[in-house]
């Protein structure tokens, strides 16, 4: 169907005990090749919603279909096969990987538990022969198979895990930070990985990041949560060019620019993100935002169209989008949250 | 000049093993942000423990002058190199829950550091409390223990800390790479404002060269221990000379998109 | 662009490198050098007792009566037991019997504890906690006196000694193992099987197993000693072996009333017992002191 989304969650709710760490987050992500980004620093829940969509963490509430059908309720044969479907990189390269196998074990593991019927085009030959494929693809040496991971570098590391993600021919996948623990040549190779594998794969993918610099050229569609809400989503381009919710301001403004011609006045925000166990009332980003007036103190805004394909959750959104900037970029002295 | 680092070579495993760091020259003045650009392994986190007398703890050997206000600082007894350090000589690092003792308060850690440098006890309470303020905490986060602060809140402290302690020089290793960009920027503001208002000379070591573009006056770039380019920021990232600070720059993400700048 | 760079040591040392380090590890961990050393000496004894025993017959059931009690000789280098039997043969041909058993006990603890632990340890939860009240119950119990229970019920015979230990001991061993099961559970390369559909079995067999499994193989080797000093007890007391097998533990509470005047009938039994607990004590402070993550690698 040609509308129809490869992936659509809808008001999905995590929770770890009394926090909510995902709190009604709506996303979609198109056929393949297609790239969302979800973007958010530490507390959004970010990682969460990339873990609940794999099932990895149980979701409180909301619903996620996968080419649609119901993920939440899957068990079994069913599941495992979604498994093969989707698959996630995770953020820690370091130690995702088992440090007592080599890396040709480990990739072979992957392939031998879901069997030959799974493969793509790597499907030909043997085991080794697959690995060998999966490890050239991953722009590695194939000769890397008989090492361990402490012997490969951060970015070999990182570049293994996309390739035992690629091992089962997933239609879906979610990268987890896969380039923060990076130098910033790796980090470049990963992401002209990412952009290769997307055309030769047709791949759709989750990139999840607080750097929104890597996003252009890779994302379509970005999605900025903050504190577990979504705070506004779009296409990429524009969401960036013009924002509409004075966190991406903020966000946009505090990436660091090589090129001085590129660089923008610094908001600075007050005070840290505040901890998800005792969120503000109202809107979640008021305590810091400069742009906040009493309604925000009190009524939650909710997600709401302010331009075409364009969501925000702002009381002042439309302004904001219409320009509207903060003044005054100075700092002033933080009312610490509990 | 405030720090001045000359021939500066650590070494691993005796006097014919390569150089782990080598510095022909660099120097830092009051009131100037010096950026340490490079990746894992260029030896840049090397320079700044050599620097701090403390290579030898890795095992390394050091040669070399490292100058403070023109006094020699290799080669000093570890009674006179520990009254320099954090007193004169202040270093944050990347993770800044090493810095402190997980079973200790922020506060308590922060008060014996002052009277260790000698403040009385009364004095170390005014200098921290106002020290705190001017990283934008409020004083009361002393008392919380490392655990129930920020990364962002405890590298403050840790700045804090150099501040109460008069520090003419900074050191700092990678202080932002694991903190969110908004709190990065925030840190960042901070050390601008050290450089400014106070006359600090802050050596910057970072792999971000967007992040050393923004705030370092000068900056000297790393690879396998050596320098390879050294001059004021904006030149030497405009018009680079050497290959390797091409491909760095080649590689630093852009938010107009890629291949966007040069 | 990907010629490999390990970080960190080389990709494999071929045979003369690897006897090099073996040699310099030796040499840099004397616990497991001297430990290794004698437990080694023990384990030829043990295999070559028929060839190094002067009267072979004398481990068995031949007896001697007219030449009992006689002190060290140089016909009998340990002199002879209260049925004239030679006691360095009998010392020699123990040296079987023990860390036998020793061995027997620690596999059987090994095959019940390890899989209970690492599947409590794993999958938490109900079975986690039936798991855990079990070994509490056992673990209530002093080792030494709940094998006396098991082993005063069932038959006197070696066999029983070793259900008996092993019974107790057991425990310990899931106890340890599920700590660190738990904690293996939680890391990032095991969600990640977890993501990519790997079975639970597999995860459990090829990844919790050997990551936790460290930890025990310390304990394991201390316990040795250990439990060569609880099955001495327990033939001691004359719920283990019993005559003519030559345990070492047996011999000692034979021996037991000829003490003060005929000295040599429980020393040198005593001896050997001593030496074996001593040398897998050693093997097992020097692996624990290996096995350290915290230490820079070997590798």
């Amino acid at each position: 169907m040609a509308g129809e989304a490869m992936l659509a969650v809808r008001d999905l709710r995590v929770t770890f005990g009394p926090v909510r760490a995902v709190d009604g987050v709506c996303l979609e992500i198109g056929r393949g090749p297609f790239g969302v980004a979800l973007v958010g620093e530490s507390g959004s829940g970010k990682t969460t919603v990339g873990r609940a969509i794999l099932r990895l963490v149980p979701a409180a509430g909301g619903t996620i279909r996968f080419e649609g059908q119901d993920v939440l309720g899957l068990r079994g044969r069913p599941l495992r096969e979604y498994r093969r479907a989707a698959q996630m990189v995770f953020q820690d390269a370091d130690n995702s990987l088992d440090p007592r196998m080599r890396i040709g074990a480990t990739l072979g593991e992957v392939l031998r538990a879901h069997g030959p019927a799974a493969h793509g085009p790597a499907a030909r030959g043997t085991v080794g022969d697959r690995v060998a494929a999966l490890l050239r693809e991953a722009a590695l040496d194939p000769e890397l198979a008989s090492r361990y991971p402490h012997q490969l570098s951060g970015g070999q590391r990182q570049r293994v895990a996309i390739a035992r993600a690629l091992a089962v021919s997933p239609r879906l996948l979610v990268l987890d930070e896969p380039t923060s623990a990076l130098d910033v040549t790796a980090q470049a190779r990963i992401l002209a990985l990412v952009r290769r594998l997307r055309e030769q794969r047709q791949l759709a993918y989750l990139l999840i990041t607080h750097n929104l610099a890597i996003i252009p050229g890779l994302c379509e569609q970005a999605v900025v949560l903050y504190l577990g809400r979504v705070a506004e989503t779009g296409p990429t381009a524009g969401l960036l060019a013009r924002p509409a919710h004075p966190y991406t301001l903020a966000l946009r403004s505090a990436v660091p620019e090589v090129d001085a011609a590129a660089r923008r006045s610094r908001i600075i925000l007050s005070g840290d993100i505040p901890h998800t166990a005792a969120p503000p009332p109202g809107c979640p980003f008021h305590p810091r935002c400069p742009l906040a007036v009493d309604a925000c103190r009190v009524t939650v805004p909710p997600l709401r169209t302010v331009a075409p394909g364009r969501q925000a959750a702002c009381h002042r959104s439309g302004e904001v989008l219409a320009g509207l900037r903060p003044s005054d970029a100075a700092s002033q002295l933080a009312d610490e949250l509990p | 000049m405030k720090l001045e680092i000359r021939d500066l070579q650590v070494r691993f495993g005796g006097p014919a093993a390569r150089p782990a760091a080598s510095v022909a020259g660099l120097t830092v003045d009051g009131g100037e942000i010096v950026g340490l650009a490079g990746e894992s392994g260029s030896g840049k986190s090397m320079t700044i423990l050599a620097v701090l007398g403390l290579a030898g703890t890795a095992g390394a050997t050091v040669t070399g002058s490292v100058k403070l206000d023109g006094q020699e600082l290799t080669g000093l007894s570890g009674a006179a190199l520990r009254a320099i350090r954090g007193r004169r000589i202040a270093a944050i690092f990347q993770s800044p829950s090493l810095a402190f003792n997980p079973v200790f308060r922020v506060g308590q850690v922060v008060s014996r550091t002052l009277r260790l440098h000698g403040l009385s006890a009364g004095e170390a309470r005014e200098r921290a409390d106002a020290a705190m303020r001017s990283v934008l905490l409020s004083p009361d986060l002393l008392r919380r223990y490392p655990a129930q602060l920020s990364g962002g809140q405890l590298q403050r402290v840790a700045i804090a800390l150099a501040l109460a302690l008069r520090a003419e020089v900074l050191l700092a290793d990678e202080p932002t790479s694991a903190l969110d960009v908004t709190v990065q920027a925030e840190v960042l503001e901070l050390l601008r404002e050290l450089r400014d208002s106070r006359g600090m000379a802050i050596l910057f070591v970072s792999h971000d060269l967007a992040v050393i573009a923004e705030l370092c006056d000068r900056v000297a770039i790393m690879r396998s221990g050596e320098v390879v380019e050294q001059g004021p920021t904006g030149q030497v990232l405009a018009a680079p000379r050497h290959d390797y600070t091409r491909e760095l720059l080649a590689a630093v993400p852009r938010l107009a998109g890629p291949g966007a700048g040069g | 662009m990907t010629a490999a760079r390990p970080l960190g040591g080389a990709g494999g040392g071929r045979p003369p490198r690897s006897q090099q380090r073996f040699l310099r590890f030796l040499r840099a961990n004397p616990l497991i050098a001297a430990g290794g050393a004698i437990s080694l000496l023990i384990l030829l004894v043990a295999l070559a007792a028929p060839l190094l025993a002067p009267y072979p017959a004398d481990a068995g059931s031949a007896t001697h009566p007219e030449i009992a009690l006689q002190a060290p000789s140089l016909q009998h280098l340990f002199g002879t037991d209260q049925v004239g039997r030679d006691v360095f043969s009998r010392v020699l041909y123990g040296a079987r019997v023990s860390p036998l058993v020793a061995l027997l006990v620690l596999l059987l603890a090994c095959a019940v504890g390890i899989p209970l632990g690492v599947i409590a340890g794993y999958f938490g939860g109900a079975g986690d906690e039936a798991i855990m009240r079990i070994t509490d119950v056992f673990l209530a119990f002093p080792s030494l006196l709940l094998a006396l229970a098991f082993a005063a019920v069932l038959p006197p015979s070696l066999t029983s000694l070793t259900i008996a230990i092993a019974i107790t001991w057991w425990p310990w061993y899931t106890r340890l193992i599920r700590g660190q099961a738990a904690s293996v559970a939680g890391r990032p390369y095991v969600e990640a099987c977890r993501a990519l559909g790997i079975p639970s079995w597999r995860i459990l067999l090829r990844h919790v197993l050997p990551n936790s499994v460290t930890p025990l193989i310390v304990q394991v080797s201390l316990d040795f000693g250990g439990v060569i000093l609880t099955a001495s007890a327990l033939s001691f007391l004359g719920l283990g072996a019993q005559d003519p097998t030559p345990d070492w533990g047996l011999m000692v509470a034979e021996g037991e009333n000829y003490f003060t005047t005929q000295w040599w009938l429980v020393t040198f039994p005593g001896l050997a017992i001593l030496l074996t607990a001593l040398a897998f004590t050693l093997l097992g402070d020097g692996l624990r002191d290996v096995l350290d993550p915290r230490r820079v690698p070997l590798r």
